[in-house]
């Protein structure tokens, strides 16, 4: 039996008189493309944050691949090599393209050289440049961070969440702001992905969501209210109340549900 | 031996008195920077100098009209103004950079140094208390001035308290420091808050050193020295916790009398930096209790 | 390579020729006063390096480099006037103690960030400033101590020495493009890329697994030697160290220098200091107020030109090429690191 490559123990945050993660015990097995929805306010960010270790839990447990990653630094724990986007997409604005894909790829060595100029390190250059062509932007490639449409940060986050050689990747919605098309672009990157990397998505996009994820959880009030393949919770009579009362939502999640 | 003692015992009875009744000016002074730098998030370097500038304006007056008495209304109505242009002219186009507003503030305390050296020259003239006179307080005989001193500084301090409760702008001015988006959202003029904020800490500041100037010296340079202490309250007492700031302005002012009475003034300015150290690496939102940014 | 970086480098060679013919060259266009006053721009343009360093690129805006300019300029003079040392064992004190008092000192300061973390620098200066003017024996206090210059090099019967303005001059001039060439390596190296990184954001950068505290305190700890060697250096000069330079006015006048030049870019402290050094011999011959001006430039640039002059010379090349001005910024888009289509 494998190791899930993430698990957690009775994790728990408060913020003040706020649980914002309850007793949060979950298991997410290897080889699946995982995606977590739920309601606004959920927890399902401050669950990636606590994984990711931008925030410290109050109580309970996180393993990644049977290694206790409780309390890790965030740097830390990227270097273990859970790799994570955040919900308001971010990148290094005042560095090119390039660079950001650059530095991503040199971040997890051990040893920053102060004195070798950086454009000598070929190795690094030819990976930034297959990264490029595998995202796609090549021609942006010294563009300035800064100046790319969101579809292109999105992408280029992608990107350096390629870079990185992941064995974990969180994805906080991929997919949030963007077009119709550049939707489906992501989509099918996150999907070509997802066939060597253990990914795990917040998403609210319903039909990206039921499109993609191999298996699904539900969260609400920061615990787990159900978890199971999209068919499974389509018709889960729970969830359907606490989350999909949307009219449009409600049509394809029956047609999922009764596929 | 017993003489000495009673020595002792009176000097550091006048030193903690001293400090006390400082430490209620420095009070003054502080709660300026401190709504200065939890409203507008500017480090002002000049306040010292704020305070500087208010001792030289009440020297003026003083100078002009032979009335001291008249100089607390004066001054800190010139202060008010010129806080303003200030802001309008330096602190606003800047809100792009706030990183480098502490930049500006520098600037601005050269030019109000060297301004005031070049009209009023650069060297410092006493004050006489307009006032004179001891009284017996404690055993020792306290100068009369001092204990006036205190007394106006408690007004103005608590007047200022009940203004930020009690009127319009002063309810303005706590909506924009707790939550400037919602505050604006709700129809404050935020900008205008920010104007009048700066202009009350330059009046502030003024004040105090029109409460000040006849018990030290009026000189250009008569900021520097303070504008350690004031940031040493602002974050010991908390940052936007104002009765903290007020309070670690009076306490800390005590410590550095009481010490005083056994080691030269640098030693008792290197402890309050020292503690002051330790305040912003161990608990950065201030000792006291109150409501934390 | 772009037009402009062919420009640049060409006004680099010219500029590096000019250095090297100072001592020739000034004297016979103005007087040889200038050419001491050309070492002093060299050593303060190393003092506002370092307070570009940490800001320009790694965000952190220190107040405080005094301390480490002290450090360095005590060592010195401490240790030539009271432990009779000679010349390279000096330099090598004043160094290594700013650069110990750095580490100290960073490790606490660099968990700030923020207005926090320039507080707790100007903090950390005052105390070591009031310090050295209480222990007044050993630093003379405001006043200063006063010593008397060892030779820096002697082989055999020759000996040479500050006293000799053209060999002061030499030695200040290598020492400081010695640590501007360092800068430059480090800027251009990994650990420089990563610096931009954290500059740029420093969540995310933790986030693809950098270390921001301890890369901060590497940066910090960077700074505080270039400080220390400019301290040093000043205390050769002048043969002469007080505490005054350990006050908080002498960190903010560098950087102010090291904005006017244009943070962020290696020859913006050089530019700025000469700046304002020169107005400043200029003027104060006349007018004693010329902090007057200091604090003028210091608003009207943050005001108007936050990216400095050689920021204003880069957008201004750019527009004159009819390139997209903002596309290339001071900080990053390093051409070679350029993917050719």
């Amino acid at each position: 039996m494998t190791e899930p490559v993430l698990r957690t123990e009775n994790l728990t945050k408060r913020f003040g008189g706020l649980t914002a993660v309850d007793n949060l015990s979950l298991n997410l097995p290897r080889g699946r493309l995982q995606a977590i929805i739920g309601p606004n306010g959920a927890g399902k960010t401050t669950f990636f944050n606590l994984v990711s270790g931008l925030l410290g839990a109050d109580s309970g447990r996180v393993f990644f691949l049977g290694h206790e990653i409780t309390g890790l630094k965030p740097h830390e724990i990227s270097r273990l090599g859970i790799k994570r986007t955040l919900q308001i997409k971010s990148v290094f604005n005042q560095l090119s393209v390039a660079e950001n894909l650059w530095v991503t790829r040199k971040a997890s060595s051990r040893f920053l050289h102060p004195f070798r100029a950086a454009s000598r390190d070929l190795e690094t250059k030819a990976r930034v440049e297959q990264t490029l062509a595998q995202i796609g932007m090549t021609a942006l490639a010294h563009r300035p961070a800064g100046t790319l449409s969101y579809g292109d940060v999105a992408l280029l986050e992608i990107g350096m969440a390629l870079i990185s050689e992941p064995r974990l990747l969180l994805l906080d919605e991929p997919t949030c702001g963007m077009s119709p098309a550049e939707t489906e672009r992501a989509v099918a990157k996150i999907r070509h992905l997802a066939r060597t990397i253990d990914i795990v998505i917040i998403e609210h996009d319903m039909e990206v969501v039921f499109g993609m994820a191999d298996d699904i959880t539900v969260m609400a009030q920061g615990a787990v209210l159900a978890s199971g393949s999209p068919k499974e919770i389509a018709s889960d009579e729970r969830v359907l109340e606490a989350y999909l009362g949307r009219p449009e939502d409600e049509d394809y999640v029956e047609d999922v549900a009764h596929a | 031996m017993r003489g000495s003692r009673v020595v002792m015992i009176d000097t550091l009875l006048l030193l903690a008195m001293n400090g006390l009744i400082w430490g209620l000016i420095i009070a003054l002074i502080a709660l300026g920077l401190s709504v200065i730098f939890g409203l507008l998030d500017v480090i002002n370097i000049a306040h010292g100098d704020f305070f500087m500038v208010g001792t030289v304006l009440a020297w003026a007056s003083l100078e002009a009209t032979g009335n001291f008495w008249i100089g607390f209304i004066i001054v800190p109505l010139i202060c008010l103004v010129l806080g303003a242009l200030i802001q309008v002219a330096v602190i606003q186009p800047i809100r792009g950079v706030a990183a480098l507003s502490i930049v500006a503030t520098f600037g601005l305390s050269l030019i109000l140094q060297e301004g005031v050296r070049m009209t009023f020259g650069a060297t410092p003239r006493r004050m006489l208390p307009p006032i004179s006179g001891t009284v017996p307080l404690f055993g020792i005989e306290y100068e009369l001035y001092r204990l006036l001193a205190a007394t106006l500084s408690l007004v103005a301090l608590a007047t200022f308290f009940w203004f930020l409760r009690n009127t319009k702008i002063g309810t303005w001015m706590r909506a924009v420091r707790h939550d400037r988006d919602t505050a604006t959202a709700m129809g404050i003029p935020a900008k205008r808050v920010y104007i009048f904020t700066f202009a009350i800490g330059f009046a502030l500041a003024g004040f105090g050193g029109v409460v000040a100037a006849p018990i030290t010296t009026v000189d250009f340079r008569g900021g520097v020295d303070l504008l350690p202490v004031c940031f040493i309250a602002v974050i010991i007492g908390g940052l936007g916790n104002l009765p903290g700031t007020a309070a670690a302005a009076i306490l800390l002012s005590l410590l550095e009398g009481i010490i005083q009475t056994v080691a030269n003034p640098t030693v008792a300015r290197i402890t309050s930096l020292v503690l002051m150290s330790a305040v912003l690496l161990v608990r950065p939102q201030g000792l006291f209790k109150g409501h934390v940014k | 390579m772009t037009n402009r970086i062919v420009i640049e480098r060409f006004v680099l060679v010219a500029f590096a020729a000019f250095m090297l013919a100072v001592p020739w060259v000034v004297p016979a266009l103005v007087n040889t006063f200038w050419v001491s006053v050309i070492s002093e721009i060299l050593i303060w343009s190393l003092f506002a390096a370092s307070v570009n360093l940490l800001f320009g690129y790694v965000g952190l805006l220190s107040f405080g480099q005094a301390l480490f300019f002290g450090f360095g300029m005590y060592g010195v003079g401490i240790g030539i006037d009271q432990l009779g040392l000679s010349f390279w064992p000096a330099f090598g004190l004043g160094i290594s103690a700013a650069m110990m008092m750095a580490l100290v000192s960073g490790i606490f300061a660099v968990r700030l960030t923020w207005h926090y973390f320039a507080i707790i620098t100007v903090v950390f200066s005052l105390i070591f400033y009031f310090i050295a003017v209480t222990m007044k024996p050993l630093t003379g206090g405001d006043d200063g101590i006063n010593f008397r210059l060892p030779s820096t090099f002697s082989f055999g019967g020759s000996q040479w020495s500050f006293t000799d303005a053209t060999f002061q001059y030499f030695f200040i001039l290598a020492t400081v493009s010695v640590c501007f060439y360092l800068m430059h390596l480090v800027v251009c190296s990994a650990l420089g890329k990563a610096f931009l990184a954290i500059r740029d954001n420093d969540v995310r950068a933790s986030l693809i697994g950098l270390n921001v505290y301890l890369l901060r305190l590497t940066a910090f700890v960077m700074a505080g030697f270039l400080a220390g060697v400019a301290g040093a250096l000043f205390a050769f000069f002048g043969r002469y160290a007080s505490a005054v330079y350990m006050f908080y006015h002498v960190s903010g006048e560098a950087v102010v220098w090291a904005i006017v030049g244009g943070a962020g870019t290696l020859f913006g402290p050089f530019i700025g200091t000469s700046l304002l050094i020169v107005i400043r011999e200029l003027v104060s011959t006349r007018w004693e107020h010329h902090s007057l001006i200091v604090g003028m430039m210091a608003i009207l640039v943050v005001i108007l030109a936050p990216k400095g002059l050689v920021g204003l010379w880069r957008d201004g090349l750019d527009r004159l090429m009819s390139r997209d001005a903002g596309a290339t910024t001071e900080f990053g888009t390093d051409p070679n690191l350029r993917v050719d289509p």
